[in-house]
């Protein structure tokens, strides 16, 4: 059995540090994955949305603000789907960066502990 | 020459002392060794388990305030667009028919606004207050920056409890390891004595 490498091994505080890390940036990564499918969703309807609303003829639409449709004219709505889309663009951009740091930074703690321990520590997804 | 140190408070026995030692003392060791066993291993998960359980309570909390946050700022869109059409007259929009059951909740009428001076915020508590429309952005502005703090705060918390939870199961794995590894030697050791 190859365990007996990891009882000979001493773990020390920066070690588990390490760990610590690795296991917060996991988690991290997890949560960063909804999020940006959930942003990616909101982006879709959004395009969905300009394109019906470039079909319509009618002049006034109604427009969805919280549990409330107003009567908007078309105009308006047009303006304020584009700043919503906008909106939502530059926050998946943001999400996306957080996403390959977050990688990146595992991928190098990674390196550091499988250096370390080999075989004793398993780091990948199951 | 097998090996004598087994459990690592033994360095102090002189060498071979264990063969003619008082059963009772080799007794008291394997207790010892249970004892460390009991700590480190079984309180050990305990205290993983009432982690857990905190941990449970938190993202509850965190969840509550994820919904909450994009209904406030739902409530600021209504307040700004109300602000908005002050000047351009009345606002016909469509609203839901609210009934006390709740249960129609997908039934629409139309409503005319026409005096947009003040808006009525629920605050909870069967409590609802009358505001201008400026008292209103403010507090609702208000409201949705505490709540994003408070989110901050709780994420901090759950990353501080992953943390304890890591330590105690990376422990309990070590000593696991360790103890694979003497019972490992022990049998090692036993078919030389034989022998």
């Amino acid at each position: 059995m190859q365990q007996s490498g990891g009882s000979e091994m001493e773990v020390t505080w920066e070690d588990q540090q390490n760990i610590n890390r690795f296991s917060k940036l996991n988690n991290r990564f997890h949560e960063l994955e909804d999020e940006i499918r959930i942003a990616k969703e909101t982006n879709d309807n959004l395009e969905d949305a300009s394109n019906e609303l470039i079909l319509t003829d009618e002049e006034v639409v109604r427009f969805q603000i919280g549990e409330v449709f107003a009567h908007v004219p078309k105009d308006e709505v047009e303006s304020r789907i584009e700043d919503m889309k906008e909106v939502t663009t530059k926050n998946l951009e943001k999400l996306e960066e957080e996403k390959d740091s977050v990688l990146a930074q595992m991928a190098e703690l990674k390196k550091i502990l499988y250096g370390k321990f080999r075989d004793s520590i398993n780091l990948e997804e199951d | 020459m097998l090996p004598s140190r087994h459990y690592p408070w033994e360095f102090a026995l002189v060498e071979g002392a264990k063969s003619y030692m008082h059963p009772m003392y080799r007794g008291l060791l394997h207790l010892s060794y249970w004892i460390m066993w009991v700590v480190l291993v079984v309180i050990g998960r305990m205290g993983c388990q009432q982690y857990k359980l905190v941990e449970m309570k938190l993202l509850a909390q965190q969840r509550d305030l994820q919904a909450k946050l994009p209904d406030i700022e739902k409530c600021l869109d209504i307040v700004a667009t109300l602000q908005g059409k002050k000047g351009s007259g009345e606002v016909r929009c469509l609203t839901q028919l609210i009934l006390l059951t709740t249960l129609r909740r997908h039934i629409y009428s139309r409503a005319q606004i026409e005096n947009t001076e003040s808006v009525c915020l629920w605050l909870g508590a069967n409590v609802m207050l009358e505001y201008s429309c400026e008292e209103a952005t403010v507090l609702l502005q208000k409201n949705l920056e505490n709540a994003r703090a408070s989110l901050e705060v709780l994420v901090a918390d759950l990353q501080f409890l992953r943390d304890q939870v890591t330590i105690p199961q990376v422990t309990i794995a070590r000593v696991y390891n360790w103890d694979v590894h003497q019972k490992r030697i022990r049998q090692g050791g036993a078919p030389a004595k034989d022998s």
